[in-house]
């Protein structure tokens, strides 16, 4: 069964092939047939490959699938092919269920849109190229994959291109991103030049030995591959771009910038992983960049007025968790949080995609209100999106992948009790954001129509979603809750468990208890000042705290600073330069050209005793070259 | 290089001889033939040009297409002449050779005929 | 009849010279209504001959005492000119229908033709070679003036049958010195006698070079190349661009490496020269033409100086780079003379590239596919073109030549100039009045070679490796 490996990406491939072949010429279901059943049946054939992997796992614990040599060049002789383990099974199976899902909510959702086929061939080939990534045993056709996601998602964000500001958004997107992916080539080139091979499982096995840890090699090439991880993951510096990506449809938002592609710098992480732990440094450099991203966006997140960026940052703060846990060595607590992740925060996005669609696309969240009467099935999923989100205790599945990691950072070496610190504050804000949502959305005064127009396609991936986003979390468990490692017992192979750490019962019970109280406490406050309205919050009414409002609102000056520091100066160079010396060569180089076509042409007289004459004179010459050179 | 010379020594004969017999074919007229001229005689054939005139004149293309076929079939008499003297030694194979290039000329001449390349008018 | 038996090796030829005289006696007999069946006939035939040719060992075979020799590289460039006539006559529907070119002679022409190709493909010694090299020639003299109506067309055909005429008595002449130099015809017997040639023998492999080069249209015996792909009926600019210049290189790198191993530093130099005389001309002459097809002719002279630089290389690596080049560099052509041949209004041809003017919003498909045909041919990656080029420079920098090398650069770098253009005028000029619609026969080659060109990047295993199957079979 694993040998069917090769069409869970080829089947969405094909269904691009089709849709971009006929180019909208097919009817809206037959695009809806092509677009949800081919991610459909991938996710089928990934669910019996899955079932397959697990009753009878393969010698080894991974199948490697190769399709074929892509090239022979002297040493580089690079494959194409798969490697499935239980690292790439859990995101792949990620991928393809919740990408069914959310195709499936989109063949409503998009329902009437010029685009439609334009978009569903987009999401598919998303789809393949995310798998691709996730499946690839070569760095090479990993980098493939990530180009070809970075691709789709700028397509997706500037889906409705008539909107100069759409354009701008998935511009803004591509060229950011572009930054990381330019480090990861050259870290990828290092690598190569070093090791002399991109197949992953070679390069972790020849780096150790290549490298002692702590070496300026290992390290400059971790550095390099975070890099790429930062800027597809939207961590400090290179986050910028995701909230504007918004200007995407919900679904793209959910998929894309939510659920699958803005985890592929964690996947990038922590598939290599060794030569991270080769280079201590740059691992702590992951661990606080993510802290400082997590804390970043919570607070950013809670000043927006714009329903779907509270989310986008939401997304930019929980990467900044699965960072957290890559940097303090908890690896499997990084995928694991990546899971629960992709389940409720793709549940948050099609929740609150149901809302803005029943209330004429209205996004800002001040001007709903009350809406939980009018919908209540968007609202019961949004609750628990939101409950898992801000890791209510026992019941949600954010709770548990959550507390792994604040567990993971406590226990870790470097920065431990520091990195825990920032993840409990970062809980704390979290649940205060997301449940401002909740309360300002949901609850309070009626303030604008709703229509409740959603059909099954709509409520059935809202309801698997909701089961998942609660229910998820119940694969791995701490000491204290039952002590489920059926999540950390499958990714052993792949991925090194963390230390066990003696005295461990009964101090994780107490940090899992501050960490419970954090998020309860969060929202707690959310009530009162949201809901309550209690008299201490007219503090935020102040115009100190305005004007922190206004800053986090902006996501810290981030776009300010790059605008100040880059984009101008580098504007106004580029108009200094303008005639510059530089592009006179250039310049020279094309009246040279002319000129020389001028005389050339002039050769071509049509004549011919003068095409004979050049024949003997052309053998004349090439006689002379033979004889005399 | 000498041994490879001396292969060629046949052909100088060769050519010896046929400069011989054409210088006496076209010396003899001289000596022994009778002369009348007029100005039908002196004229060039009616099928062939005037010998000193403008080259850029139109012609018909048809005089050429006869060269053209006269020279394919004077080739296969230059053919089939080695073939046929040394026939003895060829054996089956030899045979059924030549038989193929003649039915490739076949070939060509049945397209002429049809065609119309061998009517005048 | 065992002799019958041992000429399997030749059955591609026999199938293509039989198949062509029962044509013409089809042809003759049937008169004009013959015509287009006799297309489909011919393209069967192909078919076939390719399916022969496909069929052959790859060991060296040597038939006719050596004469005629079949190896894998025969057979990869065989089946090259072959696809390469296949696509010409494939695109040829539409312009045969036209009551005044209803002539069956075309079809048996490019098989006369694609048959001399094979022999020259195949030949072992110099009397072959002339041999393939007549057949082949004097049936394109003939199709290049096939619209004898049109003043453009006969002009290109006189000149290409002057020029060619002088340019295979050169080739001749060439090889009844090395004849005499060397005693022998025979490629091996000319390998073993080279060394101690003297001046003698190189002005004949010059000469020799110098009738190769003509048909490559290799700078500077390029000069027939924008005048008869002008003037000739466009599908037939395309076949003169496609299988006959596949047929030439073939014989040059075979007369190279099996005839003239022993003065390899000798024949470098010419070659070297020539490409870069073809590279630079084919990328400045090219910038100013406002006629695609002369357009074209510019761009397949800088074409075949890329190709030349494998052979310059005179590795293994440099003859597989030639052949994956001249692969690759089929497709393109043929896909880019399809879109060409579909230029047409009215059932009018338009040939001048402001015809092309905004076709992106008149057939957004074709403008993309042309689009995509025109980067690879400007070498753009992730298309064909581009690895055609690759293979190419990388053998040339792994011979030493990293001055060609870097010339071939910069010369794409120029050539890139005039195929952009094209693009640009494409999709951002006004748009001119639509084309009629495109045939299914052009339509499609034109998804064919684009599809290629563009997954080409994806799996060129198969053909990379079958073109160092090929050039192995030289060494």
């Amino acid at each position: 069964m694993l040998a069917l490996l090769w069409l869970t990406p080829a089947l969405p491939l094909l269904g691009f092939v089709i849709l971009f072949a006929t180019a909208g010429r097919l009817p809206a279901s037959a695009v809806a047939a092509v677009g949800v059943g081919s991610v459909g049946l991938s996710a089928v054939i990934a669910l019996i490959i899955t079932a397959s992997f697990l009753t009878t796992p393969p010698e080894g614990d991974f199948y490697r699938q190769v399709l074929w040599r892509w090239i022979a060049i002297g040493s580089f002789n690079p494959e194409v092919a798969f490697r499935l383990d239980p690292l790439s099974l859990v995101m792949m199976l990620v991928i393809t269920f919740v990408g069914f899902l959310i195709h499936l909510y989109s063949s409503e959702f998009m329902a009437g849109d010029e685009g439609y086929s334009r978009f569903f061939a987009s999401m598919n080939l998303f789809v393949a190229a995310m798998l691709i990534l996730v499946l690839a045993d070569d760095l090479l056709l990993l980098y493939a994959g990530w180009e070809g996601v970075g691709l789709c998602s700028y397509l997706l964000i500037g889906f409705w291109y008539r909107d100069p500001a759409n354009g701008a958004a998935a511009r803004k997107a591509f060229i950011v991103t572009r930054i990381g992916d330019t480090a990861m080539v050259v870290g990828l080139i290092l690598l190569f030049t070093r090791l002399g091979t991109l197949a992953i499982p070679e390069l972790m096995e020849r780096a150790p030995q290549a490298w002692p840890a702590g070496s300026a090699t290992a390290t400059a090439a971790a550095a390099l591959l975070l890099g790429g991880a930062l800027g597809k993951s939207a961590q400090i510096p290179l986050q910028t771009w995701l909230p504007d990506a918004m200007a995407g449809p919900t679904p793209v938002s959910a998929l894309i910038h939510a659920a699958t592609m803005v985890t592929a710098g964690v996947y990038l992480i922590a598939r290599t992983h060794v030569l991270f732990e080769l280079a201590p440094a740059i691992q702590l450099a992951v661990a606080a960049i993510g802290a400082a991203t997590l804390l970043l966006a919570a607070f950013s997140a809670l000043n927006q007025h714009d329903f779907k960026r509270i989310l986008a940052y939401s997304t930019i703060s929980q990467i900044g968790y699965m960072f957290l846990a890559l940097g303090a060595g908890a690896w499997t607590a990084a995928i694991f949080h990546f899971m629960t992740h992709a389940f409720f925060k793709a549940l948050l996005f099609l929740a609150a995609g149901a809302v803005m669609m029943c209330i004429g696309d209205e996004h800002d969240i001040f001007r709903m209100g009350g809406l939980w009467r009018r919908l209540p099935l968007a609202f019961a999923s949004f609750l628990i999106g939101a409950a898992s989100l801000a890791a209510l205790p026992l019941v949600t599945a954010g709770f548990y992948s959550k507390d792994m990691i604040l567990w993971g950072a406590w226990t870790s070496g470097r920065g431990g009790p520091a990195l825990w610190a920032a993840g409990l504050i970062g809980a704390l804000v979290t649940a205060i954001y997301i449940f401002r949502a909740v309360f300002v959305v949901f609850f309070g005064e009626m303030q604008i129509a709703a229509r409740s127009r959603y059909g099954w396609r709509i409520a059935v991936p809202l309801g698997v979603l909701s089961v998942l986003a609660l229910g998820g979390g119940f694969v791995e468990t701490p000491a204290a809750l039952g002590h489920v490692e059926a999540f950390s017992r499958l990714l052993e192979a792949v991925l090194p468990t963390q230390r066990e750490v003696a005295a461990a019962p009964a101090t994780q019970a107490t940090v899992m208890a501050i960490a419970s109280f954090a998020a309860l406490a969060g929202v707690f406050i959310a009530y009162l000042v949201y809901l309550r309205r209690v008299r201490a919050a007219t503090i935020l009414d102040t115009s100190a705290v305005q004007r922190l409002h206004r800053f986090w609102l902006a996501g810290w000056g981030f776009d300010w600073l790059y605008d100040r520091v880059l984009v101008r100066p580098f504007l106004w160079f580029a108009q200094l330069n303008r005639d510059d010396a530089v592009d006179a060569v250039y310049d020279g180089v094309a009246f040279s050209s002319r000129v020389s076509h001028a005389y050339l042409s002039r050769t071509q007289t049509g004549r011919v005793r003068w095409y004979a004459g050049w024949l003997v004179a052309g053998s004349l010459a090439a006689i002379a070259i033979a004889v005399f050179a | 290089m000498n041994a490879l010379l001396q292969e060629y020594l046949p052909l100088v004969i060769f050519t010896g001889i046929s400069l011989a017999m054409g210088l006496a074919l076209l010396v003899a007229p001289f000596i022994v033939a009778y002369r009348q001229p007029d100005p039908e005689k002196l004229s060039a054939y009616e099928c062939g040009f005037n010998a000193f005139d403008d080259a850029r004149m139109k012609f018909d293309v048809r005089f050429y297409l006869v060269a053209i076929i006269f020279i394919i079939f004077d080739l296969e008499v230059a053919f089939l002449f080695p073939w046929a003297i040394t026939f003895g030694q060829l054996g089956v194979f030899g045979f059924w050779s030549m038989m193929v290039f003649l039915a490739v000329l076949t070939v060509g001449f049945i397209y002429e005929w049809k065609k119309g390349a061998l009517e005048w008018d | 009849m065992n002799e019958a038996s041992a000429l399997y090796p030749a059955l591609p030829e026999l199938i293509l010279a039989g198949g062509a005289m029962v044509l013409l006696m089809i042809g003759a007999f049937g008169g004009e209504r013959a015509t287009s069946p006799m297309l489909s006939y011919a393209i069967a035939l192909l078919v076939v001959a390719g399916l022969a040719i496909a069929a052959m060992p790859d060991e060296r075979v040597a038939l006719f005492n050596g004469s005629f020799v079949v190896d894998g590289f025969a057979k990869f460039l065989k089946i090259l000119a072959v696809l390469g006539s296949i696509g010409t006559l494939w695109m040829s529907g539409d312009f045969l229908a036209d009551p005044d070119r209803r002539k069956f002679e075309y079809s048996v022409l490019i098989l006369l033709a694609t048959a001399g190709m094979f022999v020259l493909i195949s030949a072992g010694d110099l009397i072959a070679l002339y041999l393939g090299f007549e057949l082949m020639s004097l049936s394109l003299y003939v199709v290049a003036a096939f619209d004898r109506d049109n003043v453009q067309s006969t002009e290109a055909g006189l000149k290409y049958f002057v020029l060619g005429a002088l340019s295979s008595g050169m080739l001749l002449y060439g090889a009844s010195l090395i004849y005499g130099f060397t005693g022998t015809v025979k490629f091996a017997g000319i390998a073993q006698e080279a060394a101690n040639g003297g001046i003698g023998l190189i002005i004949g492999l010059v000469l020799l070079f110098a009738g190769l080069c003509f048909k490559v249209s290799a700078v500077p015996f390029h000069m027939w190349t924008p005048d008869v792909y002008q003037g000739a009926p466009t599908p037939i600019t395309a076949f003169f661009a496609s299988a006959p210049k596949v047929a030439a290189i073939a014989a040059f790198v075979r007369v190279s490496f099996s005839a003239f191993p022993a003065i390899a530093a000798q024949w470098q130099q010419i070659i070297i020269f020539v490409a870069i005389a073809s590279m630079a001309l084919g990328a400045f002459a090219a910038i100013g033409q406002r006629n695609i097809k002369r357009l074209m002719a510019y761009s397949s002279i800088g074409h075949m100086g890329y190709a030349l630089i494998g052979l310059a290389a005179a590795t293994g690596e440099g003859v597989q780079g030639v052949l994956v080049y001249m692969a690759i560099y089929v497709a393109m052509t043929l896909g880019t003379f399809a879109c060409i041949v579909s230029m047409r209004r009215n059932d009018k041809p338009f040939e001048e590239i402001t015809d092309l003017s905004g076709l992106a919003r008149t057939n957004p498909a074709q403008a993309f596919v042309l689009s995509m045909l025109l980067f690879s041919l400007a070498g753009i990656p992730p298309l064909a073109g581009f690895f055609a080029k690759f293979y190419v420079f990388l053998a040339a920098v792994k011979a030493g030549l990293f001055t060609l090398a870097v010339l071939g650069v910069l010369a794409s770098v120029v050539g890139a100039y005039y195929y952009l253009l094209i693009v640009k005028i494409m999709y951002f000029d006004e748009p001119a009045p639509a084309f009629d619609p495109m045939g299914n026969a052009l339509r499609s080659i034109v998804a064919v070679t684009g599809l290629f060109v563009i997954l080409f990047f994806a799996y060129p295993g198969p053909l990379v490796e079958a073109a160092a199957v090929a050039a192995k079979s030289l060494f």
